[in-house]
C-alpha cells in the first residue's frame, strides 16, 4: 500500500515537472514582447531593453527555466512581473477561495448526483425520465449562463445576495457564505444532471449482473442489495466520473469567478495568461497539476477500498 | 421502501438554503455604502505604488487617491496649483520655475520640499515607468531653495506643465522611492492612505481618511474603496445592485443601469476607426496614393456603424483630433461623408478599377462587429480586406514592428502635443512608418514652439492628415460612466474615468 503511495506520488512529481517545463517553454515564445508590454506603448526601444535584462529576458531558456525552478524547489515562485507581488502572496490569498467553491460544490454534486442517479436506476419510469432529460438541460446549458440568470434574479431582483463577492480578508463567515451560495448553485446545477445520469448507469448495469439475481434468490433485501454490493461496484465508475467533473470544474470555475468578481485563481489565471506574467501563471499551473495529482490518488485509494478487484497489487 | 427519506433529505437541504439566504438579507444591506464611504468599481488595478509607474486615464485615478501632484487638472481640463503654488516659464519656454508647498509631508512623516520634488522628478526620469516620455524634454532639476526648483528643458514642450498634473507630477515620499516596498504600499502626501489589512491586490484596496491633510475640499469621504471589476456583467451587477456606487460601463450594459435608475456621466475621449499606417506604400502599395485611402473613408457609412456597433452613443466624425483639444475644427466633421460612389470614382482614377484586395496579419481585436462591418463595407466599394486572426498579448511590439499595415483601434483624444507624438510624429508608436513630408514636419515644429498657441497651430496638423487621409476615423465614442445617487460625479475632460476629485457624497 505505501509503495503504491510513494510510486504514485513520484509520478505525480514527474508529471508536475513535465507540465512546469512545457508551460515554461510554450510561455517563452509569447514572451518576446512582454518588456514591451509592462512599460507600455509609449516606451522607448532603450526602455523596452533595459527591463529585458531586469527581468532576465536576455537570458537563454534553459538558464532561465532551471533558474526558476532552482527557486520554486526553494519554495519561492518569484514576483509578478507586473504587479510586483509575490507570487505565493496571491496564491494564498487566492486559493482558499476556489477551494472553498470548488469543494463545496463538488460534495454537494457528489451527495445529489449519488441519490437521483441511484432513484432514477432503482425507480426507472417517470423519475428516470426526468433524469435523462435534465442530464441533456443541464449539460447543454453552460454554467456562466446559469450564473448570470442567478444573480439576476436573486441578487439583483429579490436583493437576497450581493451580486458580486463581499469576500476580503477581514470577511467573517457569513460573508464568505453568502458570496459562495450562488457561485456554488451554479456548479452544482450545471455539473449534478450529469453525475446524476453516470451513477444512473453504473447501478442499472450492476443490477442486471447475475450476482444480484443470486442474492434476490437467496431472499437478501433489496435494501441490503442495494447498499452493500451494488453501490459498492458501481462506486468506481461514479468516482471516476467525479474526480473528472472536479478537475474540468477547475477550469471551469474560471468563467463562474469573473461573473461573480470572487477573488479566486480564475481571474489571476485569466489575466496573467493574457498579459504574459510568466511567474504568475507557473504559480496557478503548478498549484493547479498539483491539485489534480493529489485528486486522482484520493480517488484511486478509494477506489480500491471501495472495491478490492482494483486494488494494485 | 426507503427511497421516500432521500426526498425528504432533498427538502431540508433546500429550506436550510432559503433560511440562510433570508437571514443573511439584513446583514448585506446595512454592509452597503454609508455616505461617507465612497466605493467604486475599476477595471485594473496599479500594477506597482511608485508613482513613477503610473499610467494615464482611468489608471491615474487610483493613485489620486494616495499620492498628490505637482499641478491639480481641473474638471475642464485647466490646471490650478496642488503642491505647486506657482509656476512659470522663461521667455524661450525651455526653464520652468515651479514654487512649492512648504506645509505638506508625506504619509511616513517625511516632509515635502524642493528636494523631494527633484528627487520624484529624477527618479520619474530613469525608473523606467509606463510614461517615462513625459520627461523626455527634461534636461535637469535644480532645487533652488528649499520651496523652489527649476526644470530645464533640452527643447520645449508644450505638454509639460499638463503632465505635472499627470503621472509625473505625483509625489512620493523621497525615503520610499525606489524601495522595494512602494511597489505594493504606496506612500504619498495624498488625502486617504492604503489600509494595508483590509487590501487584496487584484480584488479590493482600502483606503482611509489621512488626519491633517493639508487641503480638506479634496478629502470628501472618510475612506475609500477600491473593487477591481474586470468582468463588464460583474461591474454591471455590482453598480445596479449597490454594491459599489459608481462604474464605467458600456452602451449594453447601461441600458440595465439606466433601467435601475443610474446616472450617466458621459463624455468623450477616444475616437475609433482605422490608422492607414502603411500609408508610404511600404508592404501594401496602393496605400501610397491618398485616392485610395480617401475611397477608404467615403466607403464608411459611419452614422450606421455607429448606431449598429456602439447603439449610437458617439459623434461621427473624420478627424482624430477632439473638440476639446484645442486642434479640432468644426469643418473637418464631416470631411468624409458616406459616398460609395465617390470612392469607387477614386478608386478608378487611382488604376484599380476592377478592384482591389489588401491582405493585413490582423487587426486589432478591439469588437468583433465593427471589423464584420467595415470588411463589408469596404467590399461594397471594391476593396476586399482579407484579415488574418486576432493578437492581442504582442499587439504593442508587433505595432513598433511594423507589421501591421492598417489597424482598427480605440485612440486617446488628448492634448495636442501628446496626440502629435503618439499618432502622427515620426516618434510616434501609430507611426511606425515614420511617414512625414518637410511641409508636415514644419508645422509639428511650430506646434512645439508655440506655447499657449500650441493648440491653434495643431489645428493645421489636423487638417494636413485628414486631407491627406492618414486615418479613417469614424466616431467618437460616448464613455459610458454610471453613478448611483448617494454620490455626485463631475466629469473630467479627456478622462473616460473622473479623477478622485470630482467625486461628492450627494447630501
Amino acid at each position: 500500500m505505501m509503495s503504491f503511495i510513494l510510486k504514485r506520488l513520484a509520478n505525480g512529481l514527474a508529471v508536475l515537472f513535465a507540465v512546469s517545463a512545457l508551460t515554461f517553454f510554450l510561455l517563452y515564445f509569447s514572451s518576446g514582447s512582454i518588456a514591451r508590454n509592462i512599460v507600455g506603448d509609449q516606451a522607448s526601444p532603450e526602455q523596452v531593453a533595459a527591463k529585458e535584462v531586469e527581468l532576465g529576458l536576455d537570458q537563454p531558456i534553459v538558464i532561465r527555466y532551471f533558474s526558476w525552478l532552482g527557486s520554486a524547489l526553494t519554495g519561492d515562485l518569484g514576483n509578478s512581473w507586473f504587479s510586483s507581488q509575490p507570487v505565493t502572496q496571491a496564491l494564498s490569498t487566492r486559493v482558499p477561495v476556489t477551494m472553498a467553491m470548488v469543494f463545496t460544490a463538488m460534495i454537494l454534486i457528489a451527495l445529489l448526483a449519488a441519490l437521483v442517479g441511484v432513484i432514477a436506476a432503482v425507480r426507472r419510469g417517470w423519475v428516470d425520465r426526468i433524469v435523462q432529460i435534465a442530464a441533456v438541460v443541464g449539460d447543454a446549458i453552460p454554467g456562466f449562463v446559469i450564473g448570470i440568470l442567478l444573480v439576476t434574479f436573486f441578487a439583483i431582483q429579490l436583493g437576497l445576495f450581493p451580486a458580486t463577492s463581499t469576500i476580503s480578508p477581514g470577511a467573517n463567515a457569513n460573508a464568505w457564505l453568502i458570496s459562495l451560495t450562488l457561485p456554488v448553485i451554479a456548479l452544482v446545477l450545471n455539473g449534478v444532471t450529469g453525475g446524476a445520469q453516470q451513477i444512473r448507469s453504473a447501478v442499472i448495469k450492476q443490477l442486471e449482473r447475475d450476482y444480484v439475481r443470486t442474492l434476490r434468490s437467496r431472499g437478501i433485501g433489496e435494501k441490503e442489495i442495494l447498499f452493500r454490493h451494488v453501490l459498492r461496484s458501481a462506486a468506481p465508475a461514479g468516482l471516476t466520473v467525479l474526480s473528472l467533473q472536479l478537475i474540468g470544474m477547475l477550469g471551469g470555475v474560471v468563467i463562474i469567478e469573473s461573473i461573480f468578481a470572487l477573488p479566486g485563481l480564475g481571474p489571476l489565471a485569466v489575466l496573467s495568461t493574457a498579459q504574459g506574467d510568466l511567474p504568475v501563471v507557473m504559480g496557478v499551473v503548478i498549484y493547479t497539476v498539483a491539485v489534480v495529482i493529489v485528486v486522482n490518488l484520493i480517488v484511486d485509494l478509494l477506489n480500491g477500498w471501495l472495491n478490492p478487484k482494483v486494488r494494485v497489487s | 421502501m426507503t427511497l421516500r427519506k432521500p426526498v425528504l433529505a432533498i427538502a431540508a437541504i433546500a429550506s436550510l438554503t432559503l433560511a440562510a439566504c433570508s437571514s443573511n438579507n439584513t446583514s448585506t444591506e446595512g454592509e452597503g455604502t454609508q455616505a461617507q464611504t465612497l466605493t467604486l468599481g475599476i477595471i485594473g488595478e496599479p500594477r506597482s505604488w511608485d508613482p513613477a509607474q503610473a499610467h494615464v486615464g482611468h489608471v491615474l485615478q487610483p493613485y489620486q487617491v494616495t499620492y498628490d501632484s505637482l499641478l491639480l487638472r481641473e474638471p475642464d481640463g485647466s490646471l490650478s496649483p496642488m503642491l505647486a503654488t506657482e509656476w512659470e516659464y522663461n521667455q524661450e519656454n525651455t526653464v520652468l520655475t515651479v514654487d512649492l508647498r512648504t506645509d505638506v509631508t508625506f504619509s511616513d512623516g517625511e516632509k515635502f520640499d524642493a528636494a523631494a520634488a527633484k528627487a520624484n522628478l529624477d527618479h520619474f526620469k530613469q525608473a523606467n515607468g509606463p510614461q517615462m516620455n513625459q520627461l523626455r524634454a527634461v534636461e535637469a532639476v535644480e532645487a533652488v531653495d528649499a520651496d523652489t526648483i527649476t526644470i530645464t528643458l533640452t527643447a520645449a514642450d508644450p505638454s509639460l506643465e499638463f503632465y505635472l498634473s499627470q503621472a509625473a507630477g505625483l509625489m512620493g515620499s523621497p525615503n520610499a522611492l525606489g524601495s522595494e516596498g512602494i511597489s505594493t504600499v504606496p506612500v504619498g502626501s495624498g488625502p486617504y492612505v492604503m489600509d494595508e489589512a483590509s487590501s487584496v491586490a487584484g480584488s479590493q484596496l482600502v483606503f482611509t481618511a489621512r488626519e491633517d491633510y493639508w487641503n480638506k475640499d479634496l478629502q470628501k469621504f472618510s475612506s475609500v474603496t477600491l473593487k477591481t471589476l474586470t468582468d463588464i456583467t460583474a461591474r454591471t451587477n455590482a453598480v445596479v445592485s449597490g454594491q459599489v456606487d459608481a462604474a464605467i460601463l458600456d452602451p449594453k450594459a447601461g441600458q440595465q443601469a439606466e433601467a435601475a435608475g443610474l446616472e450617466l456621466v458621459s463624455n468623450q475621449v477616444d475616437w475609433t476607426g482605422l490608422l492607414l499606417m502603411d500609408r508610404g506604400g511600404e508592404v501594401i502599395a496602393p496605400l501610397a496614393d491618398v485616392r485610395v485611402r480617401q475611397a477608404i473613408n467615403y466607403a464608411f457609412d459611419r452614422e450606421t456603424i455607429l448606431e449598429q456597433v456602439r447603439l449610437g452613443r458617439g459623434t461621427v466624425t473624420s478627424q482624430p483630433f477632439g473638440p476639446d483639444s484645442g486642434a479640432w475644427v468644426e469643418e473637418l466633421e464631416d470631411t468624409y461623408t458616406y459616398d460609395p460612389e465617390k470612392a469607387k470614382e477614386l478608386l478608378a482614377e487611382a488604376g484599380h478599377s476592377s478592384g482591389l484586395t489588401i491582405d493585413i496579419p490582423a487587426l486589432a481585436a478591439e469588437e468583433p462587429t465593427l471589423q464584420a462591418i467595415l470588411k463589408q463595407q469596404l467590399a461594397d466599394v471594391g476593396i476586399t480586406l482579407n484579415i488574418g486572426a486576432p493578437i492581442t498579448s504582442t499587439f504593442t511590439a508587433d505595432v513598433a514592428a511594423k507589421k501591421f499595415p492598417i489597424i482598427q483601434y480605440n485612440l486617446f483624444q488628448g492634448e495636442p502635443w501628446v496626440a502629435i507624438n503618439q499618432l502622427i510624429s515620426t516618434q510616434a508608436l501609430y507611426n511606425p512608418f515614420k511617414t512625414t513630408t518637410p511641409e508636415l514636419q514644419a508645422m509639428i515644429d511650430e506646434v512645439q514652439t508655440a506655447g499657449t498657441e500650441a493648440g491653434a497651430k495643431a489645428q493645421e496638423v489636423n487638417r494636413y492628415v485628414v486631407e491627406n487621409a492618414w486615418f479613417a476615423p469614424l466616431f467618437r465614442i460616448d464613455q459610458m460612466y454610471y453613478h448611483n445617487a448617494k454620490i455626485t460625479v463631475e466629469p473630467q475632460v479627456q478622462q473616460a474615468v473622473p479623477s478622485i476629485y470630482n467625486y461628492a457624497p450627494a447630501n
